[in-house]
């Protein structure tokens, strides 16, 4: 039986990309299951390791399901895709345990600020994703916090690592949301798959983060307008090295 | 070349950076499989944070699906009889 294909090229950039991102950050972490500073931070690695490659792993098929994907199958399956639609940070080793924690806490819950934003989605196969891999990132979450606490109070050469790995991701995390008038943020909002548009999703995501970065006094390029009570970059994002498909900086 | 002096500053540092990550808080970990089950004593896990202790527990004790898990901190606890 011929089953039809769904035809949405900005679905298809935006699951290709949570998928890519996915996938890099678990063999990212996976590095750090038998390096982390403490034997319970190992174990909680390889637990995150896990999770974060099971979410690729339930993404990557439903580009199979999508007109845009069958030009190339070869692009459809993690083990023999060569397009990599993850972020830049990623595409090395981490320097140290501060990125690990760094991506944990600023990345991987810029995704999960998405995966919320799907929880009502008319996309069926998001929807049902979206819910179950926010559930499960609350216990990351709860890690990242601990480690961004940890890591800053224990000041010196450890705050400043921490920092350093901070910085280096923000701008690019950032930018993932797309600027505000994103054509495929734009079609995604107006098709009901997400219930926000960029400015509103940035927002959402500092309002999660900023409150941990302000009590430990890390300073970042952000603005509280206090009369709307909105959260939004404090300066003009490298949109010029920004690749809207790739969702990722140096494309340009 | 490396100094002696360098090498010396190196390892304070890299002991002063493992002594601020050191854990030194000791949490017992609970947990039942059963409702009609009691709590029971599992194991333990260090973390300076309830929420990492947290954290900690739900992926080391991973073996079972539990109906149940707390935590206690050592520091918490009374003594009563002394073993």
């Amino acid at each position: 039986m011929a089953t039809t294909l769904v035809d949405n090229a900005a679905l298809f950039t935006i699951l290709s990309s949570l998928a890519d991102n996915k996938q890099a950050i678990g063999r990212r972490y996976a590095f750090w299951c038998n390096g982390a500073p403490a034997l319970e931070a190992a174990v909680a690695a390889a637990a995150m390791t896990q999770d974060e490659l099971g979410h690729a792993r339930t993404l990557y098929p439903l580009l199979a399901d999508f007109a845009q994907g069958q030009d190339d199958l070869s692009q459809l399956d993690p083990m023999t895709r060569t397009l990599h639609h993850h972020l830049a940070y990623l595409d090395h080793d981490f320097r140290g345990w501060s990125d690990f924690v760094a991506t944990n806490f600023l990345l991987d819950t810029a995704l999960t600020t998405f995966f919320e934003a799907a929880q009502n989605s008319s996309y069926e196969p998001l929807r049902q994703r979206s819910r179950k891999i926010v559930q499960e990132e609350r216990v990351h979450f709860m890690h990242a916090e601990g480690w961004v606490r940890r890591l800053a109070k224990a000041g010196g050469a450890v705050r400043a690592t921490l920092i350093a790995s901070l910085q280096r991701l923000w701008d690019e995390t950032l930018c993932w949301f797309g600027p505000q008038d994103d054509p495929i943020m734009l079609r995604l909002y107006n098709e009901g798959i997400i219930d926000a548009m960029p400015d509103e999703l940035r927002h959402r995501y500092l309002h999660k983060i900023m409150p941990i970065l302000n009590e430990l006094d890390i300073d970042v390029p952000v603005e509280f307008d206090a009369t709307t009570k909105r959260w939004m970059p404090g300066q003009t994002l490298p949109w010029e090295t920004w690749g809207v498909l790739a969702r990722r900086t140096g494309e340009t | 070349m490396t100094s002696i002096k360098t090498d010396a500053a190196q390892a304070t540092g890299e002991r002063g950076r493992r002594e601020a990550l050191n854990e030194s808080r000791v949490w017992h970990v609970f947990a039942r499989r059963k409702y009609e089950e009691p709590l029971h004593e599992i194991g333990n896990v260090m973390a300076d944070d309830v929420e990492l202790a947290q954290v900690y527990a739900r992926s080391i004790y991973d073996e079972f699906s539990w109906v149940e898990m707390v935590l206690v901190p050592r520091d918490a606890i009374v003594m009563v009889i002394a073993s």
